[in-house]
């Protein structure tokens, strides 16, 4: 089985303020701290299980700067056996369907049974990446994959639908999977284990090295334009309890208890 | 210019809310791009959906077809480009959803066609089609804008504008299946409802839906007890069925249940949007968090900005004492 | 690297070990969980075992508070044994997700709290701190420590200190963002690659500053200084002992009475492991008005809180009484007013079991920098 894995590097925007920056078309990520996107983790994770179970390897693939090289390496350390990461910053990474084209190019000449990636990205939330990549290479996928069996030339999987529901779909390889988080448990990357990742391969490639145009990647391809950012006002009508932590439950409490709420 | 072309959403024979709540955007945007709102529905025996939909006052085009009794994504998409060739529309858009992303990505590499997911707003001023959506979880808005195109494709998100009242109905045309056979390699197997565990939250009067903020299970004690003062069923977020401390039958959102309880407790939970969107009909929303941003206290009608765990203890003993 | 051709016997001289069992018998944790450490220390001699050992729960149990190491007669630490059973797991990746996450934060964000390095000083908003500068003399370098840094309930240990250095005029700076965590969990949770990398990094970077001396604000930073970087150049002193000095030279002084009885909780990293046991008494008793009382398990013989050994991220299995509540329990029965610790883990430990026993009311646990915050003089 040879799996590619497709993964971006992110900010953790979970707790932090959010600013935009002055041009209004970006935001200021100075503060953010980066990792693995958390749905990439978990495709991360399946690739490797499913290696351990069926031998084969395990290929990533990545678009991002330098310092995304310490999440490939600990991708490595779990269990995958080599990378590309393609690093130009003449790719339009605001238009998935740019994103997928770039990725397209970078894995053609690799053989391969499977993709798999994350079914969204937490900075921009497309969730389009996926699917348009199998497009581009023109093989079979799945959207927000929650199990995955590996059968003879296909694989049978659960998609997660909305309303507690799942639907089981076969689905004849190669193809992609865009998995959704919750399918596995990842595991920890150990130091020693991102140490003797160092040893194997990852290839920095430019767009003219995998031999994809820069123009039809870029800016003036991608047929969507950031026109501008904000922060969404809070349209809020709560009452805002005040005072110490136990003032304000004493608050809570009578409020739920007087308006028969409980 | 164009119709707008609205897929509807359907599963085991009933509509899905977000095929309305396009048409609460679609027949204005329409009219603005120099064109009408037409449905699109893709299935087999469609008549009931398609005179339904259409009590809208939406002109209905339905392929009925028995090789589209379930969703699949790669007959849909086949359909889809045919249909784009031949009815030529300024924009087609359906749901944000597991439907959704699941074709209209590959449909817009297929037709080098642009497309903008995840739209919670469309609109179309001086002959550019913009979109707003948002980046960073919510946190962020964005305005996109489409550099012309003869068709533009778009997904909606679920739950962002309301669905409108039904009006005058309007025509249903059946059209042709541009799919006369099967595909094999895509094939659909069987639907599996998530286990029923021994709480059915949709029942829920009351809820405390717990989401990160619990931080790990040997927290949930204290969260159990206040949930015996008052009768509630625990609930939580994906974060918190994620890690395990909550089974998965009971995460509210858009990927679990959609409740409606009398009172909603969120605790921990900053509120990401398919969160929200499962909780929007709670009568009653208390909201606990330590960020005072969090996107959850838009919704809520009372609301705490501080440690779950310095309140809630307190909440509980209160509430005992309160209920006597 | 050595580590890799030891074998584990060789690594933790298990053959030095005469079984007296003093380690389990002076073990806190074995009134909590199935722990024999004692056992441990037995059964890992056969190699075979190793990996059946690595996955008994119990070796999570252990909290590193070293009483072990302390009774032991021939000077091992049998604490370490199950470090290095814990090691095992690590290198396997299948720990804990807290423990991963936690493990993860401290590689990409140098804080085990999952928080972004940028905001390491935050605390700092709206004080006049001075900033240490690489190469810059300076008398008395400050480390803060990630959890002093980031969790708002002790940020109030390096705030205070801030006030009463500049009150006192005294030659300090604090360590700017890029300060990184000293690692006193990471090793503890048998995360030996990272530690080892903690270690080069960290003295490397703090050698780059001409300070007469490190000043550590939690013992767990400063145990872990004093015993793991052979390398630092720098001599490491908590904050007790620096005040103490201060105090000496009568360049501190106190306004205001404290009519309190405080009972002083020795943290085992400060104690036990840093020797430290007079200083502590000593600030507490210079506070006007106060009056200390001593546990019954005081000093050498101190209950851990189970704050340590990493045991912010790993819940045992165990329902009994947490040692936190029994050392909360024992406060009030010695009538004491406050709990005072010189640790911010036995802060959050030690108020979390007052608060959970419902004695806030006539109790409250201070970091001793926040009672002495109380009475520096405007």
């Amino acid at each position: 089985m040879k799996t590619l894995v497709c993964i971006k590097y992110v900010p953790d925007t979970s707790e932090a303020e959010v600013k935009v920056n002055p041009d209004g078309i970006s935001v200021d990520d100075s503060r953010f701290s980066f990792d693995i996107n958390d749905s990439d983790n978990y495709a991360v994770e399946e690739s490797v299980l499913i290696k351990e179970a069926q031998g084969g390897e395990v290929t990533v693939f990545s678009i991002g700067p330098k310092k995304s090289d310490v999440m490939i390496r600990m991708a490595m350390a779990k269990g995958c056996d080599q990378a590309v990461r393609v690093e130009d910053d003449r790719i339009a990474g605001h238009d998935p369907l740019m994103v997928a084209k770039t990725l397209a190019g970078a894995i053609k000449g690799h053989e391969f049974d499977l993709i798999m990636t994350g079914c969204v990205a937490v900075d921009d939330g497309h969730m389009a990446t996926g699917a348009a990549l199998a497009e581009e290479l023109g093989v079979n996928h799945a959207t927000m994959v929650k199990k995955v069996e590996v059968g003879d030339g296909k694989v049978t999987v659960h998609r997660e639908l909305e309303g507690g529901m799942l639907e089981s779909v076969e689905v004849e390889l190669p193809a992609v999977l865009t998995i959704q988080t919750g399918i596995n448990e990842p595991r920890y990357a150990p130091i020693r284990g991102i140490r003797q990742a160092q040893k194997k391969e990852l290839k920095v490639v430019s767009l003219d090295d995998i031999g994809v145009d820069p123009d039809s990647v870029g800016s003036d391809a991608s047929q969507v334009v950031i026109e501008k950012l904000y922060i969404p006002e809070v349209e809020s009508t709560a009452e805002f309890l005040e005072g110490e932590p136990e003032e304000k439950a004493e608050k809570l409490a009578s409020i739920l208890v007087k308006g028969g709420l409980v | 210019m164009g119709n707008v072309l609205v897929l509807a959403e359907h599963r085991q024979g009933a509509l899905r809310d977000i095929s309305f709540e396009m048409l609460a955007v679609a027949p204005g945007l329409a009219g603005n791009m120099g064109g009408e709102a037409v449905v699109l529905l893709i299935g087999s025996g469609m008549d009931e959906m398609a005179k339904k939909i259409a009590g809208y006052g939406v002109k209905v085009m339905v392929v009925d077809d028995p090789l589209f009794e379930n969703f699949n994504a790669e007959k849909y998409q086949k359909v889809l480009s045919a249909l784009i060739d031949d009815l030529k529309p300024a924009l087609l858009m359906t749901g944000h959803t597991a439907q959704g992303v699941d074709f209209m990505p590959a449909l817009a590499v297929e037709k080098k066609m642009p497309l903008v997911t995840e739209a919670i707003g469309l609109e179309y001023e001086g002959d550019v089609l913009k979109v707003t959506r948002q980046l960073y979880s919510g946190k962020v808005n964005a305005t996109v804008a489409f550099k012309p195109a003869d068709t533009y494709l778009v997904t909606f998100r679920e739950g962002a504008v309301e669905a409108p009242e039904s009006s005058a109905g309007a025509d249903v045309e059946k059209i042709e299946s541009p799919l006369k056979e099967d595909i094999p390699y895509r094939k659909f197997v069987e639907y599996i409802e998530a286990e029923v565990g021994d709480v059915d939250i949709t029942q829920s009067d009351i809820l405390i839906a717990i989401g990160r903020g619990l931080k790990e299970d040997k927290n949930l004690p204290v969260i159990e007890e206040l949930a015996a003062a008052i009768k509630a069923d625990v609930a939580g977020s994906r974060a918190a069925t994620d890690a395990g401390w909550i089974p998965h039958d009971r995460q509210v959102g858009t990927s679990g249940k959609t409740v409606k309880p009398k009172l909603y407790i969120a605790m921990g939970i900053s509120g990401a949007f398919q969160h929200l969107a499962g909780m929007k009909g709670a009568k009653t929303v208390v909201a606990i968090n330590k960020d005072p941003e969090a996107p959850i206290f838009t919704v809520a009608d009372y609301a705490i900005v501080d440690d779950m765990f310095k309140v809630v203890p307190k909440l509980a003993e209160k509430l005992k004492e309160l209920k006597g | 690297m050595s580590t890799e051709i030891q074998t584990f016997t060789e690594k933790y001289d298990l053959l030095g070990c005469i079984q007296c069992g003093r380690c389990t018998g002076g073990c806190p944790v074995t009134v909590r969980a199935n722990l024999n450490v004692r056992q441990f220390v037995y059964d890992a001699y056969n190699e075979e075992k190793l990996d059946e050992l690595a996955r008994l729960a119990e070796i999570w149990d252990c909290t590193a508070c070293h009483t072990c190491a302390v009774r032991c007669p021939k000077g091992l630490k049998p604490l370490e044994v199950l470090i290095g059973l814990r090691s095992m797991i690590v290198e396997s990746g299948k720990v804990e997700p807290t423990v991963r996450d936690a493990l993860q934060s401290v590689l990409l964000e140098g804080n085990p709290w999952e928080k972004s390095r940028a905001a390491r000083s935050d605390w700092m908003e709206g004080l006049d701190v001075k900033i240490a500068e690489p190469g810059v003399e300076v008398e008395n370098l400050f480390f803060v420590c990630c959890t002093i840094a980031y969790d708002p309930r002790v940020q109030a240990i390096a705030k205070n200190m801030v006030r009463l250095l500049n009150k006192a005029g005294i030659d300090y700076a604090f360590l700017p963002e890029e300060e990184s965590c000293c690692g006193s969990e990471v090793f503890t949770l048998g995360e030996e690659g990272l530690f080892e990398m903690l270690v080069e990094d960290n003295t490397e970077y703090l050698n780059e500053y001409s300070a007469k001396r490190i000043v550590t604000l939690s013992p767990h930073c400063f145990t872990t200084y004093k015993t793991h970087y052979p390398d630092l150049k720098t001599p490491i002193l908590h904050y007790t002992q620096l005040l103490v000095e201060l105090l000496h030279e009568g360049k501190l002084t106190w306004k205001g009475d404290l009519q309190k009885r405080i009972v002083y909780h020795d943290p085992c990293y400060l104690g036990k492991q840093g020797d430290v046991y007079d200083e502590p008494r000593e600030l507490l008793k210079s506070i006007p008005g106060v009056e200390v009382v001593e546990f019954d398990r005081s000093r050498e013989r101190s209950l851990c809180c189970e704050g340590g050994g990493g045991k912010m991220w790993v819940e045992s299995e165990s329902k009994k009484e947490r040692l936190a509540d029994t050392r909360i329990k024992d406060a009030k029965d010695l009538q004491a007013d406050i709990v005072a610790v010189a640790c911010p883990f036995c802060v959050m430990t030690l108020e979390d079991s007052m608060k959970g026993l419902g004695f806030e009311e006539e109790m409250r646990v201070a970091e001793i920098m926040e009672l002495l915050g109380e009475h520096i003089e405007a």
